[in-house]
């Protein structure tokens, strides 16, 4: 608690080098504790990269250190989406693997031998205390510096941003939150100032944000929006005129650098806003630099209505389109979004789980903001308003309401104890009698005030400790006598595939474990957590969910050697691929000759496992895979052989016999299992007739046309594969 | 001799005469139960069934004509959110057809309740709604009869599309414009004019700080007590244990709520809130130190009991959670 109870005396008025001195060691403070608050992971597994996207920001940054810049940016990637590839460094933001790679140059060439695993490790933990250091700045404009100091330790280990900046979370998100900040500081103090400088600061930190993260689109409306705010208010000044027309030029070109990015904010309509304000702040300068020549004000001051009007319906229709496309968007139910657990509304469980206290105190500090309000106050409740609307339709932008959230409790709590501790606040006016007792009325605020504080302590520590601190790549289990086991599944069997197949072996598995594929086990795979392209995830849902002929088809076509799923069964893992199998098949094509959704349940509409289960489900080659062999193994004397602990029941195919695969490897604990693809027999498949150019072309089309195979629905693989067959 | 003859006539009689009178008997009924449901469907176009009028009407067998029902759940303790979505496009399909210029008594449009008629879902050993099941004018329903909601949806459109597959009657859907989102606006726009109007030589209250922070601080509440989740999730205001009969209020997983729970969440985040300012006023208002007093303790009773309050909440909903403050 050192940093918070620190942050309290910042407000005292000190000499102005002790005041500095204070505010350096509480910021070093806060960044120690920042830092040390995220090594949960690190300290109770190893220095590892956790879950599923940094895995592929890992490999991208080991591909720039290892083969530089220019490699990096024209990199080809055919490891991946077989037999498609990815155009990796068009496709990705590259600041992350930028300043991991930039950082491991400038160690190494101090002669700091570090390996580039141990830097993207460790880069997010020393993000955050860039960030807390960039929040008190902006908290600093804002309010005072008693107030800055205590939103940089309130930053430093809330956990709405600790969730995403854990040491191993190498993630866009962990360097994203500081150039936000940043960004934004930037843009304060240009609008304070009105100077070209802190704009074109501002703007080479809005470029960094944009090579970091996609929710530069945040700032790239927010400012906007801010300005226009203040043109409402009749707030124009050259100040903000200098600092948005700088800020509009220079942020576009830089913006448009980023080969990711490229000719979007000229074209799609989330930048308009931006480009809507900046003619409108040009018009109204003008009409401002008339209202000095002329003197017909009335018709000027209608002229103004009506360009703002305009303005504002054009502001209005942009937002109205985005919020329609969100809400159409979640109505649709587009299956492989809606899979995804973190594009979910946010309860207000999670508000209060990521932010405690400060959730029920933060309205008190945009309270104070708008009571006094100002230019850069303006900017921050228009901030808190639009992050807290965003947070509350999509859960994963809780990140972006947390600095705000942080800002402005720490303006309601600084405020209050602005007046309740300290000697020297003391009014003049009581009379003598009243002070002890006033003394004591303050002491005591003081103190709760204090407690509350400590809580949120103790609550982010346990936060940290017991939910965003798991690797998920390495899961530990905990005996009744509290001793601890390590699960090392995952990367036993990443580790069998890297060491024993053909190095340009594909591998296919659900497209959660692509990126830890080609990352770990250094294999080819069919598609992976980037999901550009539904019809080929399609295609790997099809194949798990059809019988093993059909699949076997399916895999011939897309020269798979080695299937990988994960079965949690035996030590009750509950995030296993028989629990994810229902998003398969929803993914996979539906055509109503093909198996269905319904066709998975059970006539009561249950998704069973044992012996009442559907006979689709229980023939479906995910679940031949899964429980092969599975119906021999007894785990303990209390159930019968082939008992689920994830599900809770005996399985009810236990004689599982497989024709085109065969059992390659399983982990200890069964949590993954790999199968080999068996090559056609020599003797088998050979109804066709020899191959006749001439007439295969025609046929194609006239049955095509006819529609009356039942295989013609499979996508174009198959399409070709039921044509040889056929012909 | 004339008593063969006599008998023979007899069972002549008796063999023309008995098909005529239960043709007759059944034609009666029929129009009778034709007429019953007319009269039903020119009340409301869904004509609502419980168990006993689901065996007469559709089940008994002397029927000319088909009918579709929706078997659903609608009763908010069931939290069908589907059945509402469901019932809303069935109406939208039978309005079309109760108000077209075809309708004839071909065919009718009915739904079951399943608290209603639970029986009835017993009888066609039913456990999941919204189904769409077509009983034809002859014969038993067919498995084509059951409409294949996952697949196809529940848009009217398709619907009708199923309809006119089983039944061979046309219906061309009719979506009622609808006018209640441009009104609304359209009514705010009108009052927000007429208050600017009203007060055109006083446009003071544009400038007025606290109305403006007043509905920002309205709006991050609601936000923050998780409406938008209620908003697309749906949920029902609290559950009602069906037999105990006791009211829940607040849901018992960390990963669900009731609209009653988020109330009271946004009560107690409001409550913290003002507790805050109320501190700092007592500190610099220049009203007397007795009022002064009474507003700081006020503030700091306000903070510490809600907060605490929402925090056991919070207990209960996150099982494992270890830290609680003056109340469990």
């Amino acid at each position: 608690f050192t940093p918070l109870r620190g942050g309290l005396s910042g407000g005292l008025s000190q000499p102005a080098g002790w005041q500095s001195l204070l505010s350096f060691t509480i910021l070093f403070l806060a960044w120690l504790a920042g830092f040390s608050a995220r090594l949960f992971a690190v300290i109770r597994f190893e220095s590892i990269i956790h879950e599923f996207d940094p895995w592929f920001n890992y490999r991208a940054t080991h591909h720039l250190t290892t083969n530089g810049f220019y490699e990096f940016l024209n990199w080809f990637d055919e490891r991946a989406w077989y037999p498609l590839g990815r155009i990796v460094g068009g496709t990705v933001y590259p600041g992350l693997m930028v300043t991991a790679g930039l950082i491991h140059y400038v160690l190494n060439l101090l002669h700091v031998t570090v390996h580039i695993r141990d830097v993207c490790v460790f880069l997010a933990p020393v993000f955050s205390g860039l960030t807390s250091i960039s929040t008190f700045l902006l908290t600093k404009e804002l309010w005072n510096q008693g107030a800055g100091l205590m939103a940089a330790c309130f930053i430093a280990i809330v956990p709405g941003y600790i969730s995403r900046s854990v040491a191993g979370s190498f993630d866009n998100e962990g360097i994203a939150i500081f150039a936000l900040q940043f960004t934004y500081y930037l843009w304060v103090k240009s609008v304070k100032t009105g100077s070209v400088f802190w704009s074109i600061g501002c703007c080479l930190s809005y470029f960094y944000m944009v090579s970091a993260w996609g929710g530069y689109v945040f700032i790239i409306n927010l400012i906007p929006l801010h300005v226009f705010v203040l043109l409402l208010m009749q707030r124009f000044s050259k100040r903000v005129y200098i600092a948005y027309s700088t800020f509009y030029i220079i942020g576009l070109v830089l913006s448009m650098q980023i080969p990711f990015v490229g000719f979007q904010p000229i074209r799609t309509s989330e930048h308009m806003a931006a480009a809507g304000v900046f003619v409108l702040l040009q018009v109204y300068a003008f009409l401002q630099y008339l209202k000095d020549r002329l003197t017909k004000q009335e018709f000027q001051t209608l002229f103004f209505l009506g360009v703002s009007l305009a303005a504002g319906a054009v502001f209005l229709s942009v937002i109205y389109l985005t919020y329609t496309g969100r809400s159409s968007y979640a109505k649709i139910h587009i299956p492989i979004i809606a899979s995804v657990s973190e594009h979910q509304p946010t309860t207000w469980v999670s508000f209060f789980f990521d932010l405690h206290i400060l959730v029920c105190t933060f309205p008190a500090g945009l309270w104070f903001c708008i009571k006094n309000i100002n230019d850069e106050r303006v900017f921050v409740a228009l901030y808190a308003i639009s992050a807290v609307y965003f947070a509350g339709v999509m859960v994963r932008l809780m990140l972006t309401l947390t600095p705000v959230v942080c800002m402005l409790s720490a303006v309601a709590f600084s405020s209050v104890f602005e007046h309740y501790l300290g000697d020297d606040m003391k009014r003049q006016s009581p009379p003598l009698e009243d002070s002890s007792d006033e003394d004591d009325r303050k002491n005591a605020v003081t103190m709760l005030m204090l407690m509350l504080l400590m809580m949120f302590a103790v609550h982010c520590t346990w936060v940290t400790s017991n939910a965003y601190s798991s690797p998920s790549v390495v899961l530990a289990s905990y005996n009744n006598d509290g001793s601890r086991n390590i699960l090392d599944d995952f990367r036993e069997a990443y580790y069998w595939l890297r060491q024993n197949t053909d190095e340009h072996a594909r591998v296919m598995s659900w497209w959660d474990y692509g990126y830890q594929i080609a990352g770990m086990a250094n294999r080819t795979t069919l598609v992976d957590n980037n999901t550009w392209n539904n019809s080929h995830i399609a295609l790997v849902g099809k194949a798990m969910s059809s019988n093993e002929t059909a699949a076997y088809d399916i895999m011939r076509s897309l020269d798979v050697d080695y299937v990988l799923i994960i079965f949690g069964g035996v030590i009750g893992y509950s995030g296993d691929d028989i629990n994810k199998f229902l998003w398969m098949v929803r993914i996979s094509p539906s055509v109503a000759s093909q198996p269905q959704e319904s066709d998975y349940f059970t006539p009561q509409g249950e998704f069973r496992v044992d012996k009442a289960g559907s006979p689709t489900l229980l023939n479906c080659l995910m679940y031949k895979m899964s429980y092969y062999r599975f119906g021999e193994m007894q785990l303990d004397f209390r159930t019968p052989p082939g008992f689920d602990r994830t599900r809770n029941a005996e399985i009810g195919n236990k004689d599982i016999k497989l024709k085109h695969l065969e059992e390659a490897f399983t982990s200890e604990h069964w949590l993954v299992r790999i199968y080999k693809v068996k090559k056609p027999e020599n003797r088998d498949r050979v109804e066709h007739k020899l191959r006749g150019a001439d007439t295969t072309k025609q046929k194609y089309t006239s049955k095509k046309v006819s529609g009356g195979a039942e295989a013609s629905s499979e996508g174009v693989f198959i399409q070709e594969r039921t044509q040889l067959d056929g012909t | 001799m004339f008593g063969k003859l006599f008998i023979s006539l007899f069972l002549l009689f008796i063999f023309h005469n008995d098909p005529a009178d239960t043709q007759k008997k059944k034609e009666t009924l029929m129009s009778e139960k034709v007429t019953q449901m007319m009269e039903w469907t020119s009340k409301r176009s869904v004509i609502r069934m419980n168990g006993d009028k689901f065996r007469r009407f559709v089940k008994a067998p002397p029927r000319n004509y088909s009918v579709v029902i929706m078997f659903t759940a609608l009763q908010p303790q069931r939290q069908c959110g589907v059945c509402k979505q469901a019932d809303e496009e069935f109406q939208v399909l039978a309005n079309s057809w109760r108000y077209s210029s075809a309708f004839t008594n071909k065919v009718f449009f009915a739904t079951v309740d399943f608290d209603e008629g639970s029986d009835v879902f017993q009888m066609l050993s039913m456990n999941s709604a919204p189904t769409f099941l077509h009983f034809p004018a002859k014969g038993k329903p067919r498995k084509t009869d059951t409409y294949e909601l996952q697949v196809r949806g529940f848009a009217a459109e398709q619907l009708a599309r199923w309809v006119a597959d089983r039944t061979d009657v046309q219906i061309r859907i009719i979506r009622p414009p609808n006018y209640a989102g441009p009104l609304l606006l359209g009514f705010l726009l009108a009052v927000i004019g007429g208050l600017a109007y009203l007060r055109r030589h006083n446009l003071e209250f544009l400038f007025n700080k606290n109305v403006w922070a007043f509905s920002a601080l309205c709006f991050v509440l609601i936000m923050t007590s998780g409406q938008m989740w209620n908003h697309i999730r749906g949920p029902p205001y609290a559950h009602k244990n069906p037999s105990t009969g006791q009211v829940s209020y607040i849901h018992g997983s960390s990963q669900a709520q009731f609209v009653a729970e988020t109330h009271i969440v946004l009560l107690f985040n409001a409550a913290v809130t003002m507790g805050m300012v109320l501190l700092c006023e007592a500190a610099t208002s220049d009203l007397d130190i007795g009022k002064r007093k009474i507003m700081c303790v006020a503030g700091i009773g306000l903070v510490m009991l809600f907060f605490s309050w929402l925090l056991s909440v919070f207990r209960a909903k996150y099982h494992g959670y270890p830290y609680s403050f003056l109340m469990s």
